[in-house]
């Protein structure tokens, strides 16, 4: 083992050690004036002062109720979570049939995946909003302001990537695998949920953790089609960068406080997840 | 099978861009939105104004021009990145987790911690020993080209450190034998090989770019300084502030179809969306 | 919460067709579907079970006491009517304007919306929002319960008003009281020319005479604005625009000469927003700070120039004038505050009236105040505060306030002033007002707000 470790190095061990350093000072010198700011009181921040001007740590006590940033991260983690598991589940399933079944306007479909990342946000934002309030009235039933109308947006910003994702995983496996099961009677179903499915745990983790990410930090949709009681953390966090008209400030000190305390769980979900995340991607043909 | 995914993207994807390309046919401002429906249908009247009276030719300049820039710059970082910490250490699973965070922090609280650091007078004019202006005048491009930047590149970092993990150990056995050095493993050897990785990680770094809203219009405000016009920010103004709706829906239109023959071109340059076409049968 | 889709009413027979095409193909039976019959859900009767909403803005400085406050007006709300209210908040001017946007376009949203005053004239624009009858005002108390003068921003005129003033925040100017003493002034200028003559004499030691957030999205215009209405040739009169005017340029030529020529203003002040140029202030650092409200009290008194400082009102003497211009207004400040506007499409209107009855009580008023620190517009209750010294400025401002021109065009012009002080802090910074550009921006912004006027309905 210790062999092959070497054989495999790639860069000699101090040139590793000054592009690292590098490389962390980089992202950790903001992260650091952030940490700071977050101690700091809001006039300091206002200032632009890098050292605190007391240790204000009830900053983080502070924001649990200035806004309901609990609550904020709750709808977070349900909503982010719930794209999350949704469009890696929904994203097997296209991608099994992009990837397995020849048709008509297959590559198309490809390419309008990747294309349908260039759709500004802004373009969509009425019309979604009109569609919904429309939908609602026609089924008498309410979707604004459900984390379910958020929900739904976000899975459509999130599915083509995902499904991008998950073709180039799929493409990697052998069709000798589920061909064998299909001669074994199997249906397609079955296949699906019980020979790739099982196979393909690192690619639907990275469109999982990618589809979270989205809906963890989307503002412009969550601004509109949610209330009070299913705005997400990012929503939340915005409203710490409010100052009223007419001269108050900000309470900046909170906001980076806020700003640190929602950046700890995707943290820790690229910690558990990191093992597949790498893996994911690689086995997945993106190379 | 493909049903599911097929409605969701048509329903909530299609109807409303649908949508949005009639509402560009419309005189559709703050007298007409709340019967939308009945807005006088002026054709292609909202384009004509966009492309001659409106600053957007200015502003998808600026906009490709930063996002191209950025794409680029991240590529070096990410990569630089990935191959340090491919080697195990004490540490790397940590050191991994860090160099994301820039990528998973809000876009508004990256924009608004980088307005502080780019006051006159705070933290970047004292640590760089410049002086003057970053968010007004030609420098709050590079301003925006920077925070775009820090805020970016996590990403690319991701797809070279995955790419990275498939290139096989027999790769390395043989630039082992033939007594090639680091530079040249790299350069020949290991690079090579994420070529697929890079160009996906530029497609999407990219579009990020180009429709990034909330870090520029934290970093300026609105209105926008000339130099930092980007495209989202322009038509978020026209169809927010200056209640032209009809003619932001063109705006985006236009720049939806100028970002899109670009990037069909390049797909089919770097061949991304055929892959390896094994299983065509 | 959400009630009723609004049925497009008419719209030209032309129309007719490809309207029902189009919502028949993108939108389902939706917009045919119901139509919203205003079956009164009326303030009286039985209406437990019925929620209004009711959007307003997040309050930061105070959050607990926003939060207790919402739950107070709805019990107490309920008890009087039955029906509890519901609140929704946003967190800044643009999210609001989102917010607004969609609903109105959707025919669906919140019932009763809290607006700035300068936001009425757009929201009257859309026709969204309910026109007051004599019936309506009765139903809030009747229109002689407000303050006159805060009527000024309601409608077009007083047979078209949707506004219900609820709060007042006129502007001020804090001054560093022992910055002032020192330099033996006794009390702020009356005129613009002679306030930054007293900047001139107060820059000093690392202090500077004026604190000024150039880069403010809002602030910039309200200068321009207040100074040209000083000299009786106001941005805009009658439907036109008179951005590229002499007098015009001569306020934006002080405004911004403050720190390009004058240096009386901190250079870095090109990148202050407001919340930076109350920190200098706050932080002891400058004289006078103008254009702040009575909630920068809070971060003031916060701050070390804590119990130092007092508030005046600006200048009303128009740059280059020593007295007021024939046919100049004195106005101390944009009429600023709070109207809250009832959506036509809401189901419960009297309820909705009912609310704003309760909040703009005597009573509430006072609370309000008390809480929040912003002023009445109940003529009643502003009359009990009138006494308060330490308001004196404040409510001699809310007197003299002068309302912006009631056009549906007037966000783009607010939108164009701005943009002029946005493109000029590159020359700013390197400390210069260059005429020939300043002449060409204003050139630009003159046609933008012509434009946007010519437009309006």
């Amino acid at each position: 083992m210790r062999r092959s470790e070497e054989v495999a190095r790639l860069l000699p061990g101090p040139l590793r050690t000054v592009v690292l350093a590098v490389l962390l000072l980089i992202v950790l010198g903001p992260l650091a004036y952030m940490a700071l700011a977050s101690v700091s009181s809001d006039l300091a921040v206002a200032r632009g002062a890098l050292w605190p001007d007391g240790f204000h740590i009830d900053n983080y006590a502070r924001i649990w109720s200035t806004t309901n940033l609990g609550r904020g991260l709750v709808n977070s983690v349900l909503i982010a979570g719930a794209v999350a598991v949704v469009s890696a589940f929904v994203a097997l399933l296209s991608a099994y049939v992009l990837v397995r079944y020849a048709f008509r306007g297959r590559v198309a479909v490809l390419r309008g995946l990747l294309a349908l990342q260039s759709i500004p946000g802004t373009l969509l934002l009425l019309p979604v909003f009109v569609l919904f309030a429309s939908a609602a009235t026609a089924l008498g039933i309410t979707i604004i302001g459900t984390r379910w109308a958020v929900l739904v947006t976000y899975l459509t910003f999130a599915l083509p990537f995902s499904t991008w994702v998950m073709v180039t995983y799929l493409r990697e496996l052998p069709p000798e695998l589920d061909e064998a099961a299909r001669v074994d009677g199997a249906s397609p179903w079955r296949v699906l949920t019980r020979v790739i499915a099982p196979l393909s745990w690192p690619g639907l983790v990275v469109s999982g953790v990618f589809a979270f990410l989205l809906g963890w930090n989307d503002v412009l949709f969550a601004s509109v089609l949610t209330n009070p009681d299913s705005r997400t953390a990012a929503v939340e966090l915005q409203i710490f960068g409010a100052s009223q008209e007419g001269g108050a400030l900000p309470v900046y000190g909170q906001l980076m406080a806020a700003a640190l305390v929602c950046a700890v769980p995707v943290v820790a979900l690229y910690l558990v997840f990191q093992r597949y995340l790498v893996a994911g991607l690689t086995t997945g043909g993106v190379r | 099978m493909f049903l599911p995914g097929g409605v969701l993207t048509l329903l909530v994807i299609a109807i409303p861009l649908a949508l949005a390309l009639y509402i560009s046919l419309l005189d559709l401002d703050q007298y007409s939105i709340r019967e939308w429906v009945g807005a006088d249908f002026i054709a292609f009247d909202n384009y004509v104004e966009a492309v001659r009276d409106s600053h957007l030719v200015h502003a998808i300049g600026i906009s490709l021009g930063y996002s191209a820039l950025v794409s680029a710059a991240c590529v070096p970082l990410g990569l630089a990145a990935a191959i340090a910490t491919q080697d195990r250490f004490r540490g790397r699973a940590l050191v991994r987790s860090i160099l994301l965070v820039p990528y998973v922090l809000p876009a508004f609280v990256v924009g608004s911690t980088w307005r502080i650091i780019f006051q006159p007078d705070g933290i970047a004019n004292r640590v760089l020993g410049t002086e003057g202006l970053w968010l007004n005048g030609p420098r709050s491009f590079w301003a925006l080209v920077l925070v775009q930047l820090w805020a970016g590149w996590p990403l690319v970092y991701l797809l070279a450190a995955a790419g990275l993990q498939s290139v096989d150990a027999s790769v390395h056995e043989a630039a082992a034998l033939d007594g090639a050095g680091w530079w040249a493993k790299l350069r020949h050897v290991v690079l090579p090989q994420l070529r697929g990785p890079l160009s996906l990680a530029l497609v999407i770094s990219f579009l990020h770019n180009v429709n990034s809203f909330t870090l520029p219009f934290v970093l300026f405000g609105v209105p926008s300084p000339v130099d930092v016009e980007v495209l989202p920010v322009l038509t978020y103004v026209e169809s927010f502030q200056n209640f032209e709706f009809g003619l932001s829906v063109a705006m985006a239109v236009i720049s939806l179809v100028l970002v899109a023959i670009p990037m069909a071109v390049y797909l089919r340059a770097v061949r991304l969306d055929t892959g390896r076409e094994r299983s065509s049968r | 919460m959400f009630h009723s889709f609004a049925v497009p009413e008419e719209f030209p027979m032309h129309r007719r067709t490809l309207a029902a095409l189009v919502s028949a193909l993108l939108l389902g039976s939706a917009l045919t579907a119901c139509g919203s019959d205003d079956d009164g859900g009326g303030a009286t009767g039985d209406n437990s079970g019925v929620t209004l909403t009711m959007l307003m803005g997040v309050n930061n400085i105070y959050p607990e006491q926003q939060r207790q406050w919402f739950t107070e007006v709805s019990s107490k709300f309920q008890q009087q009517t039955g029906a509890t209210v519901r609140f929704e908040t946003f967190a800044s001017a643009n999210d609001e304007l989102t917010k607004i946007q969609t609903s109105v376009v959707a025919g669906q949203g919140p019932d009763v919306y809290a607006l700035g005053t300068t936001f009425t004239p757009t929201a009257y624009a859309t026709g969204a929002f309910v026109e007051l009858q004599k019936e309506d005002w009765d139903k809030v108390g009747g229109r002689d319960r407000f303050l006159p003068a805060t009527l000024g921003i309601s409608g077009p005129d007083q047979q078209h008003e949707v506004g219900i003033p609820f709060a007042s925040r006129p502007f001020v100017m804090a001054y560093n009281k022992d910055l002032l003493t020192a330099a033996g002034i006794d009390k702020p200028a009356d005129s613009w020319d002679g306030l930054r003559d007293q900047a001139k004499q107060l820059t000093k030691d690392g202090k500077y005479g004026l604190a000024i957030g150039y880069a403010d999205g809002f602030d910039p215009w309200k200068f321009i604005w207040a100074m040209t209405t000083q000299a009786g040739a106001p941005v805009v009169k009658d439907g036109k625009a008179a951005l590229d005017s002499p007098n015009t340029k001569l306020a934006y030529q002080s405004y911004l000469g403050w720190l390009a020529t004058d240096k009386v203003v901190d250079p870095a002040a090109v990148g202050w927003k407001n919340a930076q140029a109350i920190a200098a202030f706050g932080e002891g650092k400058a004289a006078f700070l103008p254009m702040v409200s009575a909630s920068s009290k809070v971060t003031l008194d916060k701050s070390s120039v804590a119990g130092k400082y007092a508030y005046a009102v600006m200048p009303t003497i128009p740059p280059g004038a020593t007295s007021l211009p024939p046919g100049g207004v004195a106005a101390t400040s944009i009429l600023s505050g709070d109207n809250v506007v009832v959506a036509k499409y809401s189901k419960h209107k009297d309820l909705a009236l009912a609310l704003v009855k309760l909040l703009t009580s005597e009573e509430s008023q006072t609370s309000y105040y008390k809480t929040f620190g912003e002023l009445p517009t109940n003529q009643a209750a502003a009359q009990a505060l009138g006494s308060d010294p330490a308001l004196a400025a404040i409510v001699e401002s809310a007197g003299k306030s002068v309302n912006t021109p009631f056009t549906g065009g007037w966000s783009q012009v607010q939108l164009a002033l701005t943009n002029v002080v946005v493109q000029s802090i590159p020359d700013l910074s390197a400390g210069k007002v260059d005429d020939g550009k300043l002449t060409g921006l204003l050139g630009q912004a003159q046609s933008t707000a012509q434009g946007a006027l010519d437009k309006a309905k």
